[in-house]
Order: C-alpha cells, then sequence, then structure tokens
C-alpha cells in the first residue's frame, strides 16, 4: 500500500473519531486512567482496520510493510492519543514472539495483545544483571511438561496491567553466560509470581520488582531454542530500536512544536531563544533522519544490528536536549509552576533523566559503536 | 549523460573524481580534470546527487578543487561555466554603503557599493563575479567583471588558500542585474547541502586517522584505543556523523531550504566535534604540520563559516520555527 494513502486515510479517521480517541482525562492522567485510555485507543485502531496492518495475518493481521505499523504510531502518539509507553510494548515483544515462539502460540496470544484486550510486559533485567544482561540467574529447571522458574527480575515496565511476560532465565550451568539463556512466555497469573511497584523519581509506579518462587511454565511457551534467548533478546533489541524509537520521537516532536508555540507566543524572540530551540530541533531532526532509513532498512529485508545503537544515543540525545530547553526557555516552570500544562512539562522533563539509563545505557552504547561499528578491538 | 543516474555509474564516478582530487588538491589544480570527467554534464542531469558525490570527495580527499561555483550557478539557472566565480556574503547579504537609518536599502544608488564576502582561487581566472546584493524588494542578483579583483583577498587560516576574503568597492554603474527566475534562497540551499557533503566527508577522514593512530599507538602497554575515554571520542564523532549525513542524504533532491539549514549546521558541528576529538586522540603527532591532520582542520574551520556556520544556523533555523510557531516535521517515512 502507498504511505502516503494509508496516511491520510488514517488521519482522516483520526480527525473525524477524535472525540472518541482524545484522552478523557486533563494532562497525564493515572497511571489507570492512560493504560485504560490506551486499551480504548488500540481496540479503535483494531476495529478500523488501522492497527492490524503492518502485522502478519497468522495473528490476526492485514499484512503489509511494517511502516504501516510506523505511520500508525506515529500520528497516534503526534496527537497524543495516548502515551508511547505501553505502545512500546507490543512494537518491542510481538515480532520477536512472532519470529521465535511456536506458530499456535503466536496465533493464539498475539491477538489480543494488538487488540489492547491484553498487556505484556519484559523481564529481562535483574537487580545483578542491568548492563552485564548476560550474567542474569533467574533459573529454569526442566519438570513434567514445562520448567519450574525461580528468581528475582526487576525494572518490569507494566507488570501489574500485564496477562504475559517474555522472561529471559538462566538454563544453562551458572556463568554459562549468554550461552545459558532460555526464554519463555508466562503468564502473570501464574501461581509463585507475585511483584511490588517501584515509584520513580516522576511520582509514577512504571515498573516493578518481581518475584518468582516455583513457577510452573509449559513447554509450548518456549520462545526460541532451549539455552537459544540470547540470540532473541539481541533481536528484540533492534526492533525497540526502529519502530518504538520513531513512535516515541513523535511524541517529542509534539513536545518540541508544544515549546516553540510557547515561546513564539509569550514574544520571546531573542537570539539566546531562537538558538535554543534550532538546536533542539536540529538533534530531534538527526535522530529523525537516522530512524527513518533504519526502518526503511527495516522494511526492505534487512536484518538490523549493532547499528541502531547510533539511533539509541541521538534519541537520547535529543530528548534530553529538548527537556533541557524547556527548562532554560520557561523560566521556573518545571521547579515551581501550578497548573497542567506545568504539570506535563515536568513530568516529561524528570522523564527524559531515564533516557540515557534504559534500553542500554549510553556509555554500552559507544562501547557497542567502539566495537563493532569502529572496530577498535578489546578494552583494556 | 542521460537524465537517469544509477548508483553504480555514481560510484565510479566517486572513485575518479577522488583519484583526480587526490592527485592535484591544491586550489583550482583539479578543475579541468574534473570538468573532462564530465562535471558539468553530471550536474545538469543530477544537480543533487552529482553535488553529494562531488562535495564527499572534495571531503575525504582534502583537495580545494572550485566546484561551489558551479553547485550556485546551477542553483541559479545560469548556464555553466567556468568563467563564472561566486562571491559568497559574508553576512546573509551583502550591504550597500552607508544606508541611511529607517531607509529601504536602494541597490540602483549612485555611491560604490561595498562588497564584503568570500571567494574561492576561481576569482584569479574569472571573467564574471556573481553575487547577492540587498536590494529595494528584498536580496537582489547581480554581476560584475572579475579583473580587478585577481590576485587579491586575504587567505588566512588555510594554507591551500579554498577561499579568500574580499573587501572592496564596487561603481554601482559596473553592476548587471541577473536575468533569472531563480531565487537566491534556492542557491543557499543547494550550497548548503553541498558543503554539508563536503564536511562529513572530511569529519570521515579525521576519523579515520584518528581510529588507525589509536589502534597502533601503544601506551602503558596497550593500544591507547583500548581506553575507554579515547573509545568514546571516538564513537560520539561517529555517531554526529551519521545523524549528519542522514539529514545530508534527505536533501538529495530539491531539499526544503529549512531541511538544506539543517544538514549544514549539523554537518558543521559534527566536524568541528570530530576535529577536535581527533585531534585529542592524535595528540602530539596532531600539532604538528608533518601529520596532514591540520590541513583538514583548517579546512573545517573555513567550509563551516561559508554560507552559515554550526554557531550562527541555530538561531536562524529557530527564528524560522518561531515565525511559523511550530515545528514541521519535514522527513517523512
Amino acid at each position: 500500500m502507498d504511505l502516503e494513502t494509508f496516511r491520510r486515510d488514517l488521519t482522516d479517521w483520526l480527525d473525524a473519531n477524535a472525540d472518541d480517541l482524545t484522552p478523557p482525562y486533563e494532562g497525564f492522567g493515572s497511571m489507570d486512567e492512560q493504560m485504560a485510555h490506551y486499551a480504548h485507543v488500540k481496540r479503535a485502531l483494531f476495529d478500523a482496520g488501522f492497527g492490524r496492518y503492518g502485522w502478519p495475518e497468522s495473528v490476526g493481521g492485514l499484512g503489509g510493510s511494517p511502516l504501516l505499523r510506523a505511520i500508525v504510531g506515529e500520528e497516534a502518539n503526534l496527537r497524543g492519543l495516548t502515551d508511547p509507553n505501553p505502545w512500546t510494548m507490543i512494537e518491542v515483544l510481538a515480532p520477536t514472539v512472532i519470529e521465535f515462539a511456536q506458530p499456535e502460540i503466536s496465533a493464539r496470544f498475539v491477538p489480543p495483545f494488538m487488540r489492547g484486550d491484553e498487556m505484556w510486559c519484559q523481564g529481562f533485567s535483574e537487580p545483578d544483571a542491568g548492563s552485564d544482561l548476560a550474567s542474569l540467574s533467574c533459573r529454569a529447571t526442566k519438570t513434567d511438561g514445562g520448567w519450574l522458574v525461580s528468581g528475582q527480575k526487576i525494572w518490569t515496565s507494566f507488570i501489574q496491567y500485564s496477562s504475559r511476560c517474555v522472561l529471559l532465565t538462566r538454563t544453562g550451568e551458572p556463568g554459562s553466560a549468554h550461552r545459558g539463556i532460555t526464554a519463555l512466555l508466562v503468564d502473570v497469573d501464574s501461581p509463585g509470581v507475585s511483584y511490588s511497584p517501584i515509584e520513580t523519581m516522576h511520582g509514577r509506579l512504571d515498573f516493578a520488582e518481581v518475584h518468582y518462587d516455583e513457577v510452573f511454565v509449559p513447554e509450548d511457551r518456549l520462545i526460541g531454542e532451549e539455552n537459544g534467548g540470547w540470540q532473541m533478546a539481541m533481536d528484540i533489541l533492534p526492533y525497540e530500536r526502529s519502530t518504538t524509537f520513531w513512535q516515541r520521537g513523535a511524541l517529542l516532536h509534539r513536545r518540541l512544536s508544544d515549546l516553540v508555540a510557547q515561546v513564539s507566543a509569550s514574544g520571546n524572540h531573542s537570539d539566546t531563544a531562537a538558538k535554543t530551540l534550532g538546536q533542539a530541533y536540529q538533534s530531534l531532526m538527526a535522530f529523525r533522519s537516522r530512524s527513518r532509513d533504519t526502518q526503511h532498512r527495516l522494511d526492505s529485508g534487512q536484518q538490523l544490528g549493532v547499528e541502531t545503537s547510533i539511533d539509541k544515543i541521538l534519541i537520547t540525545t535529543a530528548e534530553q536536549q529538548l527537556f533541557e530547553a524547556v527548562r532554560n526557555l520557561l523560566p521556573g516552570v518545571i521547579e515551581f509552576h501550578e497548573g497542567l500544562t506545568a504539570a506535563r512539562w515536568r513530568t516529561d522533563y524528570l522523564y527524559s533523566k531515564a533516557a540515557s539509563i534504559y534500553g542500554g545505557t549510553s556509555e554500552v552504547q559507544r562501547n557497542i559503536v567502539a566495537r563493532r561499528l569502529l572496530d577498535l578491538g578489546p578494552e583494556s | 549523460m542521460t537524465e537517469h543516474i544509477d548508483a553504480d555509474d555514481l560510484a565510479l564516478m566517486a572513485a575518479s573524481f577522488e583519484a583526480v582530487m587526490a592527485e592535484a588538491p591544491g586550489p583550482g589544480e583539479a578543475d579541468q580534470a574534473l570538468y573532462d570527467l564530465g562535471w558539468g554534464e553530471l550536474l545538469a542531469a543530477a544537480p543533487g546527487p552529482a553535488a553529494a558525490m562531488a562535495f564527499s570527495a572534495l571531503g575525504t580527499t582534502g583537495s580545494a578543487a572550485t566546484l561551489l561555483e558551479d553547485v550556485v550557478a546551477h542553483a541559479l539557472g545560469l548556464p555553466f561555466s567556468p568563467d563564472v566565480c561566486v562571491l559568497i556574503p559574508d553576512t546573509f547579504h551583502a550591504i550597500p554603503a552607508a544606508p541611511q537609518p529607517g531607509e529601504p536599502r536602494i541597490f540602483n544608488q549612485e555611491e560604490p557599493l561595498e562588497v564584503d564576502g568570500l571567494v574561492s582561487s576561481r576569482i584569479d581566472r574569472a571573467a564574471t563575479v556573481v553575487t547577492v546584493m540587498d536590494g529595494k524588494y528584498g536580496p537582489e542578483l547581480t554581476s560584475f567583471e572579475a579583473g580587478f579583483l585577481r590576485g587579491r583577498g586575504a587567505t588566512g587560516v588555510d594554507p591551500a588558500h579554498a577561499y579568500r576574503h574580499l573587501s572592496v568597492r564596487v561603481a554601482a554603474h559596473f553592476l548587471t542585474p541577473l536575468e533569472t527566475e531563480a531565487t537566491w534562497e534556492s542557491a543557499v540551499a543547494a550550497a548548503r547541502v553541498a558543503l554539508a557533503h563536503q564536511l562529513i566527508g572530511g569529519a570521515r577522514w579525521m576519523l579515520a586517522e584518528a581510529r588507525q593512530h589509536a589502534l597502533d599507538r601503544v601506551q602503558f602497554g596497550h593500544p591507547v584505543a583500548s581506553f575507554q575515554s579515547i573509545r568514546h571520542k571516538l564513537a560520539e564523532s561517529l555517531v554526529q556523523i551519521e545523524g549528519a549525513a542522514s539529514v545530508a542524504e534527505a536533501c538529495l533532491h530539491d531539499p526544503d531550504p529549512l531541511l538544506a539549514g539543517l544538514a549544514k549546521s549539523l554537518a558543521g558541528q559534527a566536524a568541528l566535534t570530530t576535529a577536535t576529538h581527533a585531534q585529542q586522540v592524535l595528540a602530539g603527532m596532531g600539532f604538528t604540520a608533518e601529520h596532514r591532520f591540520h590541513l583538514w582542520l583548517k579546512r573545517t574551520l573555513v567550509v563551516d563559516t561559508l554560507f552559515g556556520s554550526a554557531n550562527s544556523l541555530p538561531a536562524e533555523i529557530g527564528r524560522d520555527l518561531l515565525t511559523r510557531g511550530t515545528a514541521p516535521r519535514l522527513i517523512q517515512l
């Protein structure tokens, strides 16, 4: 399908249904409100057909290029219909599950995820396995008809709203590093799963610490090969850095436009204001252009890999520069001002501090660029 | 030369261009050989891809071939000619001498006009100078005979004399308005994109030199490339180069002037960052005249100043955003 025709049909439909799709709450909303509205928007998009393009027919999609999915996410997030964070989960997890899990498992579990009827989460990080993910220790042992999982995970976003978790477990010997990791699709309501939310500094309960205590997982829930989970995890990262970054970029574009409009209306056309905005915009456009190239490579069937670390560094730079520009051009707003607009700027400003941490820190990304793209040999 | 030029043809041309430029890197030395390779026909057939290819080659080889005049002349709708030299306004426009406060600036006045700007070495053999001045209704394109400017101008920091600074007075009756439908804005956009490719090509050369040095140079018993602070400097350079290169490549065909400004600004920033990091990694060697690094550093400084720098463009871009009241997306999937 022609991308511009698709975009026009989509934006016409979004305009026609704006009343139904606009969040019913003011400002950022509570987590519960945000998640409920996200589910509502996803369901509406699915029913109208737009939410099914770019997904294979085997999971209830209508086929077509993944670029169609990216356009849906871009337009929805640009209009502020949803927050990009819950949207991230399906774009990160579903393509990989479709590729690696048994077809029956994908056909059963992906459609409700795509419709917004259920949410999934991602159980990768552990208290002692952050940047060094391959050292994870949450253990899965073989039992009759499946596995028993015991261990601890951390930073698991949205688990309190989730039905399913894509979990990385240790199935090899301790110390087997990336060779002994297995990925499983776990039902969050299984006996033995317990979690306690962690409050973030921007006042949200985005993520949780999760305990798995002899949790039974049926054998058909294996994603990929036994001890082949590292390959699946590495396959996820490029998805995380293509479609989902594009959507986050759309949110940043919206927020930059908000800032431009606010500064423009205030009459501050000083050189300093112009330069600060120009710098924020150019960083965002460097990301946008790069991300566009990345998605066209994905669309043409190329395997995305370590070069997406560049996309990650570019969007992190753009996001943090944008919200520092907000703080500098709207003095006192982040620190003191009351009201929904200020609260939203404050939340976004504080959340931008996480950008250089999650999904692989900026330092880890630069290590990857140095080792894999510049071929600088081992570190001493 | 056909209208259609495919990627393979362009890659072959790029190799020939680089070979010619590397052979004769001095000011204007390679020009004739590049015309013989078909630079004029290529520019006419596919201006965007031709400029991208040729200016990347200028960047990687450090050549001071004078091709910018041709890009500007083409964008202005002028015929290809090695006899045309462009005077690039130092500020956005050259300012006529002594305008009265509050009065519109008038181009056709009796007093001589102060012309302040940059020219390439082509000024020594060109017949005509093309430039832009503030006219009554906006920028006005004009031309005058080049002869009296031969050999003049300050060459400054760049030892290969890629560009010179001129400040001259021209009697109004020497000036001939240019007859063209094209706008100065479109010429600025074309020049900015071409120069962005040159800056990126230069940045890639500097990064490659620094990378090789880091692998070869052993201190404390290890190649210095094994130290994280050096790795991160080089990684950051590559990240900026790739971001800028992507925007420059998005400008291949008839770019929005705002996007062309972004490309030039990002390329200038990437090249300046890479120059700083590469020099630090090259350490003492990068400070010598013996290592060729200094030629690229100096060329980066000069090319960054042409048609708006990484320091001046963000404010120009930001003023554009403030006028629009929004941040346009410009690039679509």
